[in-house]
C-alpha cells in the first residue's frame, strides 16, 4: 500500500483512536518505524485525542497498584517494604550460601595453578542484594551467572549478557534465562577478551535477544570482574 | 490528588524520571495515577484490567521517560496515551481468549442509557474545544465510543444498529472533519 499523505493522515487517526486493528495496525506500526512523517502524524493525533483522555474522572487506584509497580521495578525494596517478609529469609539464605561458597573457595582452593578465578556481582545502586553473582574459572572455561535479586525482564523483553571488550563492539554471551543459573562456555577468543577487559554488560532486548548482534536496547548494567 | 497539575510541573517530573529519580517518579504517580486509572476504567470497565494497565503504563513511563519530547504533545497526553494503548492491548488479548463461541453481540455491553452517556459527550465537547460539535451525531458518537470504550468497527455497528461499512465511514469522515476544524 502506498504512503499517500491522505492515507497517512487517515490511518494515523484511526491508529490513535484504536479502530485500526489486526494486520492493518501492525502494517501501520511498520510505517511508523520507517517514516518520521508518519510518526509526526501519529503524535499529532495522540496530542489532540489525548485531551479526551485528560477529561476522564479522577479515580485513585488501590494502593496495590503502586506496590505492584515498585515490585516490578525494584524487587528487593518492595519485598522489604511490604508483605513479602517471607522472601527475606530466602534471600539471606542465598547470601549466606554465597558467603560459604566464597569461604570454601578461599580456604580450599588457593592453588594458582588451577587457573585464575574471576568473580563479581551485577549490582544496582539502590539495592542491597546483587542482581546476579558472576563467577568464572579458567579450568572450566566457563562463566556462571547466578540470579540473586534479579527479576524477569518486562513482558516481551529478555536480558542479554555481553562482554565489553577494551575496544571494539560488545560480544554477545546470549540471553539470560529467567530464574536459573546461566552458564556459558567461552572459547579462547572470548575468554581472552574477557580476561583483558574484565567487563560484562546486560542490555534489555526483544525476546530471543538482539536481532542485530549488537545491543539494541538500553544497557542496564555494567560490571567489572575481579580475580579471586 | 491534585486535579490541576500544570503541564510544566509534569514536564519537570518527567525529566527527573528520565534521570531515574525515584522520588520524582512517585510524585508523578501521585499526580496522575487517578486520572489515568479513571481513563483505563472507563475504557475497560474492568477493575483488574484497568489496574494492570496502569501498572504496565507506569513501568513503561519509568523506562521510556527519556524518549518524551515536545513533538509528542503535552506530557499528560503522552502518558495517558501510553495507558490507553496498554488498556486496548489488554482488552484485545482478553477478548481474543474469550471469543470462542461468542458472537459479537455477547461482547457488547448493556446500553440502557443509550450508546453514549451524557458524561462522555460533555467530556468530548470540553476536550476538543467545540470541534466535536461540528460533527454529525453519528460521527461524534462513533469517535467517542471508539476512544472511550475501545469499540471495534463490528461492535460500533451493533451499538449503533448500522452496517459495518457505514460505521467505518462515519469514523473516518468524522476524524478528518475534526482535523480540519482543529487546524482552523
Amino acid at each position: 500500500m502506498k504512503k499517500t499523505p491522505e492515507r497517512i493522515e487517515l490511518l494515523a487517526a484511526e491508529y490513535v483512536l484504536g479502530s485500526l486493528k489486526g494486520q492493518a495496525r501492525r502494517r501501520f506500526e511498520r510505517w511508523m518505524m520507517e517514516s518520521a512523517r508518519v510518526r509526526e502524524e501519529v503524535w499529532y493525533w495522540e496530542e489532540k485525542l489525548g485531551h479526551l483522555g485528560s477529561q476522564a474522572e479522577d479515580r485513585p487506584p488501590p494502593v496495590s497498584v503502586w506496590r505492584g509497580i515498585e515490585a516490578r521495578l525494584w524487587p528487593a525494596k518492595a519485598a522489604n517494604d511490604s508483605a513479602g517478609r517471607w522472601l527475606w529469609p530466602g534471600w539471606s539464605l542465598v547470601a549466606t550460601a554465597a558467603a560459604l561458597v566464597m569461604a570454601v573457595v578461599l580456604v580450599q582452593q588457593p592453588q594458582p595453578q588451577l587457573g585464575e578465578r574471576l568473580s563479581g556481582a551485577i549490582v544496582q545502586a539502590d539495592l542491597a542484594d546483587p542482581l546476579w553473582l558472576v563467577s568464572g574459572s579458567d579450568a572450566a572455561r566457563g562463566l556462571k551467572l547466578r540470579p540473586v535479586a534479579a527479576t524477569a525482564a518486562q513482558t516481551g523483553k529478555d536480558y542479554e549478557l555481553w562482554i565489553v571488550p577494551q575496544d571494539g563492539n560488545p560480544v554477545s554471551l546470549g540471553v539470560i534465562p529467567e530464574g536459573n543459573t546461566y552458564q556459558v562456555t567461552l572459547d579462547d577468543e572470548t575468554r581472552a577478551l574477557l580476561d583483558r577487559s574484565r567487563t560484562l554488560a546486560i542490555s534489555l532486548e526483544p525476546v530471543g535477544g538482539s536481532p542485530t548482534g549488537a545491543p539494541t536496547g538500553p544497557i542496564l548494567h555494567v560490571a567489572k570482574l575481579y580475580e579471586l | 490528588m491534585a486535579i490541576e497539575t500544570s503541564q510544566d510541573e509534569l514536564l519537570a517530573l518527567l525529566l527527573a524520571v528520565a534521570r531515574k529519580d525515584r522520588q520524582a517518579f512517585q510524585r508523578l504517580y501521585e499526580q496522575i495515577s487517578g486520572r489515568m486509572f479513571g481513563l483505563c476504567l472507563k475504557l475497560a470497565k474492568q477493575q483488574d484490567l484497568a489496574e494492570e494497565a496502569v501498572q504496565d503504563a507506569f513501568v513503561q513511563i519509568w523506562h521510556h521517560a527519556s524518549e518524551y519530547h515536545n513533538d509528542r504533545g503535552a506530557p499528560l497526553s503522552w502518558m495517558m496515551t501510553i495507558a490507553r494503548y496498554r488498556t486496548l492491548d489488554l482488552m484485545r488479548s482478553r477478548k481474543a481468549r474469550a471469543t470462542d463461541g461468542d458472537g459479537p453481540l455477547d461482547r457488547v455491553e448493556d446500553h440502557r442509557e443509550g450508546p453514549l452517556d451524557r458524561s462522555l459527550r460533555s467530556a468530548g465537547e470540553q476536550a476538543l474545544t467545540g470541534c466535536i460539535e461540528e460533527l454529525s451525531d453519528v460521527q461524534r458518537d462513533s469517535i467517542l465510543l471508539s476512544y472511550y470504550r475501545g469499540m471495534t468497527h463490528d461492535e460500533l455497528a451493533v451499538a449503533l444498529s448500522s452496517p459495518v461499512g457505514t460505521v467505518k465511514s462515519w469514523v473516518r469522515r468524522g476524524l478528518m472533519a475534526l482535523k480540519r476544524c482543529l487546524e482552523r
